[in-house]
């Protein structure tokens, strides 16, 4: 194949901005539902903490 | 709503978060896979069975990855002005979230229309860039959509900064008539239309059928990665509500 290195470079930029593309957004829709599980968690574990104050 | 038109009715219910949401993580990769598939049959049939150029030989085969991607670039900006007008004048939110949507991907088929340009410039035009018209306007259009980001992520409140943002983008949709044209308007190194949609095109048609695949397979990847972010910036915006915490998988 003719010009074989631009070619290949040009797919290999296709393909990794296309990567990033697909994974960015799971990151995002990990790191949103994480935060939502730890907030929870901490309403929860707060809730708990201020129950046993009262019952001191 | 049991007597509104089941097509109506669906409408105003993808307008609904949850029902959004369940919606984008349920097709979204689908859409992802098919367009992956499609794209893979393309780039086999680009790389492997079509003739080389007589003139340009193999260098031309990056054609197949470039104009699928600077046709993408262009129809992103349309759509996001367009789901930015909705969003300004009915003031829909769903809408606001899938314009915003857009400018990611819009900017990510851009980056990928003005490097492979540049790759396949070096050997054929002997430089790696040039102030061409068509390449200056198409630079032009990737800061307009880093402009699109930039506003979006300033302003902390997610409605206005959404509205800003729409603006921009419906001011910049002046952009796209002066990249379809600007081969005609202006003395241009850049090629002028060899395809076309209507009319004769310039091209073989035994080139053709790759270029049909890449182009149906970026569709169908824009719209797995519009579900996609859109539902990020959704579940983002929802995140004090039951139903996130219900998808985060929290025990109510």
């Amino acid at each position: 194949m003719s010009y074989a290195g631009y070619v290949t470079a040009a797919y290999a930029v296709f393909a990794a901005v296309l990567l990033w593309d697909f994974v960015a957004p799971r990151i995002r829709i990990a790191q949103v539902l994480r935060a939502v599980r730890l907030l929870a968690r901490r309403d929860t574990t707060r809730a708990q903490s201020d129950a046993q104050e009262l019952k001191r | 709503m049991s007597n509104m038109n089941p097509v109506v009715r669906w409408f105003h219910q993808l307008g609904s978060p949850p029902y959004f949401d369940r919606f984008a993580a349920r097709w979204a990769p689908w859409a992802f896979g098919l367009g992956l598939a499609t794209m893979a049959v393309g780039a086999y049939l680009a790389l492997f069975v079509v003739p080389a150029d007589y003139q340009q030989g193999d260098s031309f085969r990056i054609l197949y990855i470039h104009v699928p991607a600077a046709w993408m670039s262009m129809a992103m900006f349309a759509l996001m002005a367009l789901y930015g007008a909705i969003a300004l004048v009915w003031r829909i939110k769903l809408c606001e979230i899938l314009a915003m949507a857009c400018a990611p991907i819009g900017a990510a088929f851009t980056v990928i229309t003005l490097a492979t340009g540049s790759i396949w410039g070096k050997p054929m035009w002997g430089t790696w860039w040039d102030w061409d018209p068509r390449l200056t306007s198409q630079l032009v259009l990737l800061f307009l959509y880093f402009g699109v980001i930039g506003l979006y992520s300033a302003i902390e409140d997610r409605r206005a900064a959404a509205r800003a943002a729409s603006l921009l983008a419906i001011v910049g949709v002046v952009m796209l008539p002066i990249i379809r044209y600007s081969v005609v308007w202006w003395n241009s190194l850049h090629q002028g239309q060899t395809i076309r949609v209507f009319g004769e095109s310039s091209m073989d048609a035994s080139m053709l059928p790759p270029l049909i695949w890449m182009v149906v397979g970026t569709k169908l990847w824009a719209i797995g990665s519009l579900l996609a972010r859109a539902r990020a910036d959704n579940l983002q915006r929802e995140a004090g509500k039951d139903w996130v915490r219900r998808a985060a998988g929290v025990p109510q």
